[in-house]
């Protein structure tokens, strides 16, 4: 009985500091990656705020081209070689076809003019916010974005079988809109 | 002769400006070179206490500024070195008190007759912060490797690099705890460096002394066996223009070590 409690408990011991080492990133570490965000958010005046808007208003405008993992999404600023750049990767699930496109065109024209009228105050506003970080950082979101898609586009033929998965997936986006 | 104008800054309080001004100052004195400071910190000031002047002051700079004495009546002589000057700050006045035209003359004035002007900055980036760079064409940014310095430091330099009459600043990092940087557990100069890249001048490793030397109000690197001191005096020699290597801290985590190098190092000097 003893001898029994007595190997739990070095287990448990030993399981604690293999936890400690292994798990725990060590405070430098990250008091090194909390600075680099928050100096990147003060160097730009990007809060998170306006990040989590402009993803927001990203993930609308590419659902419409592409289906993708909306929760796997990474907008984040980084810096290489002391120039600023916001990197965009979107994990895409399947390439839309023309059909579904020409829909989600349609139904953003439609939703449009009936919105146009109550939100263009709104809409000045984001604007203006981004306006001063567009420069650099335009390029290297379109270039990332464009390798992710014809990634995914060799594969489509594989994930075409399932035909019914889009379709369910534009009610949800319907929904979400 | 035409002097150096120096600020000695950092955004955020309580990182060691004011014994960074203090320290370099005597150092930059005791070789030789002639040297005032100047107390811009306004209504909280610090560097007359840590020279052990603070019974000395008769004049502010807010008397020069209002024209009640003379700019050289107002500088207190150091009790040791004859180099060494200081223009005190008011202490029943604010940052107001003094504009950054004001500040710019006072320091031109001084150029003619010192060869160092050493600025202690207040901590904050407004009026004062302001007051303080404006008659300066060089800075050391001061900060420690903890978060909240170093981001401040990062708005520092911002700031310094939109300012045009700023030719060159460097970056001072001061607390350094070696023990703690080998566990991991505070963040290394290299990581610092690099996240502000910016070019060192000092490392200062965290030193007990300094609660004493403060105490006493004598400057630490009067105390030549204490390490805070020789890294001290290593700045000053680096802003002079000599190429003095930086103490390698994180080899030094026992007593015997320290003690070896530093008896490496007196030897090195007597070369």
């Amino acid at each position: 009985m003893s001898e029994n409690i007595l190997k739990e408990l070095c287990n448990r011991v030993l399981n604690l500091f293999k936890q400690t080492e292994t798990k725990e990133e060590n405070a430098k570490d990250v008091a090194c990656n909390r600075l680099r965000v928050v100096l990147m958010q003060d160097r730009t005046n990007l809060t998170p705020e306006l990040l989590q808007r402009m993803r927001t208003e990203l993930i609308e405008l590419l659902s419409k081209y592409v289906e993708m993992d909306k929760d796997a999404l990474e907008l984040n600023l980084d810096q290489e070689d002391g120039q600023m750049a916001l990197m965009l990767s979107i994990p895409v699930i399947r390439a839309k076809d023309e059909e579904e496109i020409e829909k989600a065109l349609a139904a953003d024209k439609n939703k449009e003019t009936s919105e146009d009228s109550e939100n263009e105050e709104d809409d000045d506003d984001d604007d203006n916010d981004n306006e001063s970080d567009d420069g650099n950082s335009d390029e290297n979101t379109n270039n990332e974005s464009e390798e992710d898609i014809e990634i995914t586009e060799e594969s489509e033929s594989q994930q075409e079988e399932n035909s019914e998965q889009p379709e369910q997936h534009n009610e949800n986006q319907e929904n979400n809109g | 002769m035409t002097g150096r104008v120096i600020v000695i800054t950092s955004g955020k309080g309580g990182v060691g400006k004011t014994t960074t001004n203090a320290n370099i100052g005597t150092a930059l004195a005791r070789a030789g070179n002639k040297v005032v400071m100047i107390d811009t910190d306004l209504g909280l000031r610090n560097l007359d206490l840590l020279l052990g002047l603070e019974n000395r002051i008769v004049y502010t700079i807010v008397d020069v500024v209002e024209k009640r004495c003379k700019l050289k009546q107002a500088l207190v002589k150091d009790k040791k070195n004859p180099n060494l000057c200081l223009l005190a700050a008011a202490q029943t006045r604010d940052k107001s008190a003094i504009t950054e035209e004001q500040l710019k003359d006072i320091c031109e004035k001084l150029k003619k007759d010192f060869d160092f002007i050493l600025v202690d900055c207040p901590a904050g980036i407004e009026q004062g912060f302001q007051n303080a760079i404006a008659g300066a064409s060089e800075a050391i940014v001061v900060t420690t490797p903890e978060m909240s310095a170093v981001r401040d430091a990062d708005r520092i330099i911002g700031l310094l690099e939109a300012k045009e009459e700023i030719k060159s600043y460097k970056l001072l990092i001061n607390r350094v705890r070696p023990n703690l940087i080998k566990t991991n557990d505070m963040m290394s100069v290299d990581d610092v460096v690099e996240i502000l890249s910016t070019d060192l001048i000092g490392i200062i490793p965290e030193d007990t002394g300094i609660i004493t030397s403060t105490n006493k109000g004598e400057p630490i690197v009067n105390d030549e066996k204490s390490l805070a001191g020789i890294a001290y005096n290593n700045v000053a020699r680096r802003i002079m223009g000599e190429d003095v290597p930086f103490l390698n801290l994180e080899e030094e985590t026992s007593v015997i070590a320290k003690v070896k190098k530093f008896f490496s190092n007196l030897i090195g000097k007597e070369k």
